[in-house]
């Protein structure tokens, strides 16, 4: 906890790397507040009336329902396949281990555009395009890689004497996992499983390849309606995403310390 | 590499005779790949007996440990408890108790939960679990901390909880791995004691493991003095002191005056020096001498007949409280000598001519290393 003193240079670059990160906010929060039909910026006059477009436009609405069910399933089924995949990696340290994990997290490595084509030409074969089971699918092989380092990450600083402490109290292996090690586990599954959801939900390329005249999520969506037309209504939902995103960050950092996780 | 008892005073092992141990190690054996950190052990401990084991860093002390506590699998011989071979045994199923240098908390439970977790794994009633974790408590003065989380208690306290936790148990035999070594020196002494007593008070046989000679010095019946995976000597800790078997163990545990010389019967030449010890040898040899059996007297006083006697002058003297260590070169060779301080005690500057004195006994001779 040394304060030392931050350099004049530092302050100003670290206000240069805010101001480039937070220059999109500062149009849109603006924007979405627009009176006009057009997006123009600045806006000539000011009204509410791009949010309450938002409630009647109903495919905006359906799809961002889809988005947040589809974010969510992709999330529990990620924490359910990682934790013990991660457990059996870390843990019980198999050999040729460091290779599946490398194998289980390459999709990160893949441009998605890459990954998009490649799934579009199996998933049709398969009659899974513009299906939500298709679109379920996409998302996974996506999340999972964040979701197995995080977990496995969290897994590997846990000091193992802890769980030996238990064994030698007469816990078994299982009564051990399902006692100390789960439990000690908590963070980096909110970490992960936070992770995971933004992700998904925020996923563009791969749901555009995936989605279908009546199939879509918000950001496809999104991107479809700017396609057709030039007004401030995605900038409305914009605002309310990143309120959404905010408030969830706050939260998990709040309960857990976000960085913690991360940081390592 | 053998070495032969320094003396003829050898002194009959004061514990169980091997293989009838309540705990006994049979030609324990550790191998990493073709490393082999735990060579052949041999130890009996009896019920209610607290040992030592104590050695450098690296020497095996822990791998044995986690051994008899069933962490690691063992690569040969045998581990039996009360007539009992649990070498193939898993961990949970051991009943011993271990406590950890790194304490091992579970961070997610209260003092009370952690101290409960093996009285609940062993299904007992809810009733009794309260009553003994009380009573572990209570044992290590946390009264009134059972609701805190780990973290929120001091390194020493943490400590005392993993040691509560260990014990309510009742194990069959409690382990330590370096338990005191995190905390700090005042800390250390009282956790000493206060460990020695519950381990008394409740009987529990108990191995320790320490690099810290004072540790084992002070706490065990027996101290197990290891190195490179071997066992150099078992013994209560006089005998140690006293009589070490080797001279590792004449390095390691307590300080020692170091000379290399040739010996002719109990004649040794070291340097232009001959000094007598109380065993025949001949050859080469390797010579300690404790600094706190030398005598120091003024110069010109005649010794007892039979005690070797060396003049030198006193090149350092430090006062340390309650001893002063004295360095005296004499014939080429620097003696450490080291006296009690006694109330009305003369302290010799440097510069004094001495005359030192010690008995043959003391000079203990060891074959020289190859
Ligand atoms: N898992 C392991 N793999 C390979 N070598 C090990 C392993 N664990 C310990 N060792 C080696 O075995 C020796 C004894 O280690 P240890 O029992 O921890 O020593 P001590 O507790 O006396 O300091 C050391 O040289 C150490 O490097
Ligand atoms: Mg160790």
């Amino acid at each position: 906890m040394d304060e030392r003193p931050i350099s004049p240079i530092l302050k100003i670059l670290a206000a240069v790397g805010f101001l480039f990160l937070l220059a999109p906010v500062l149009i849109v929060v603006p924007l979405s507040f627009s009176g006009e039909v057009f997006m123009a910026f600045p806006p000539e006059s000011w009204s509410l009336r791009w949010y309450a477009a938002i409630a009647e436009n109903e495919k905006m609405l359906a799809a961002f329902l889809f988005s947040l069910k589809l974010a969510t399933a992709v999330t529990a089924v990620n924490l359910f396949v990682a934790v013990p995949a991660a457990y059996a990696l870390v843990r019980l340290a198999p050999r040729g281990g460091d290779a599946m994990m490398g194998f289980f997290t390459a999709p990160l490595l893949l441009p998605s555009i890459v990954l998009g084509l490649a799934m579009l030409i199996v998933f049709s074969r398969a009659g899974l395009l513009a299906t939500p089971q298709g679109m379920f699918v996409a998302h996974l092989v996506v999340t999972l890689p964040y979701t197995l380092r995080v977990i496995a990450t969290a897994l590997s600083t846990l000091p193992i004497a802890v769980e030996e402490a238990a064994a030698t109290l007469g816990a078994s292996p299982v009564t051990v996992f399902r006692r100390v090690t789960l439990p000690m586990m908590v963070p980096g599954m909110i970490a992960a499983g936070s992770l995971s959801f933004l992700v998904s939900f925020d996923e563009v390329v791969l749901s555009l390849f995936m989605s279908g005249p009546r199939l879509s999520t918000l950001p496809v969506e999104m991107y479809n309606h700017v396609e057709n037309r030039a007004d401030p209504l995605v900038a409305a939902v914009s605002v309310l995403l990143v309120v959404f995103t905010l408030v969830a960050v706050v939260v998990v950092d709040r309960s857990l310390g976000l960085a913690k996780t991360f940081v390592r | 590499m053998m070495h032969q008892a320094p003396t003829d005073m050898t002194v009959a092992a004061a514990g169980p005779r091997a293989g009838q141990g309540y705990l006994s190690l049979q030609g324990l054996t550790k191998r990493y790949h073709d490393f082999l950190a735990v060579e052949a052990i041999d130890l009996d401990v009896a019920q209610g007996e607290f040992v030592a084991l104590l050695g450098p860093s690296g020497c095996g002390k822990t791998t044995t440990l986690r051994m008899i506590a069933g962490l690691v699998p063992t690569s040969g011989g045998r581990i039996v408890v009360a007539g009992q071979d649990l070498t193939a045994v898993p961990p949970h199923k051991r009943d011993m108790g271990l406590v950890f240098q790194s304490y091992a908390l579970f961070p997610h439970m209260t003092i009370a939960q952690n101290v409960a977790f093996g009285l609940e794994m062993r299904r007992l009633p809810r009733m009794e679990i309260a009553a003994r974790v009380a009573e572990a408590v209570a044992m290590v003065r946390l009264e009134g901390r059972e609701d805190r989380r780990p973290a929120q208690l001091s390194g020493g306290q943490q400590q005392r909880v993993a040691l509560a936790r260990a014990l309510v148990v009742r194990p069959s035999i409690l382990l330590f791995d370096e338990p005191l070594s995190n905390l700090d020196a005042k800390l250390r002494e009282e956790m000493r004691s206060e460990i020695r007593e519950i381990q008394q008070r409740l009987g529990t046989t108990a191995l320790f493991v320490t690099h810290d000679q004072d540790e084992a010095l002070t706490m065990s019946d027996r101290i197990v003095v290891m190195s490179h995976g071997r066992i150099e000597q078992i013994g209560r800790p006089e005998d140690l002191y006293e009589r070490p078997a080797t001279p590792f163990v004449a390095r390691f545990v307590g300080r020692t005056n170091r000379f290399t010389g040739n010996a002719h019967g109990t004649t040794i030449r070291l340097g232009d020096l001959a000094v007598r010890a109380a065993t025949q040898r001949s050859g080469p040899v390797e010579v300690m001498i404790r600094p706190h059996r030398v005598a120091l007297a003024a110069a010109g006083c005649v010794p007892a007949d039979g005690l070797n006697s060396v003049t030198g002058i006193v090149r350092r003297t430090t006062y340390s409280g309650d001893f002063v260590q004295y360095l005296v070169d004499a014939d080429g060779l620097t003696f450490m000598v080291e006296e009690a301080t006694v109330g009305h005690g003369r302290i010799a500057p440097a510069g004094t001519a001495v005359t030192l004195t010690w008995a043959p006994a003391d000079t203990l001779v060891y074959e020289a290393a190859p």
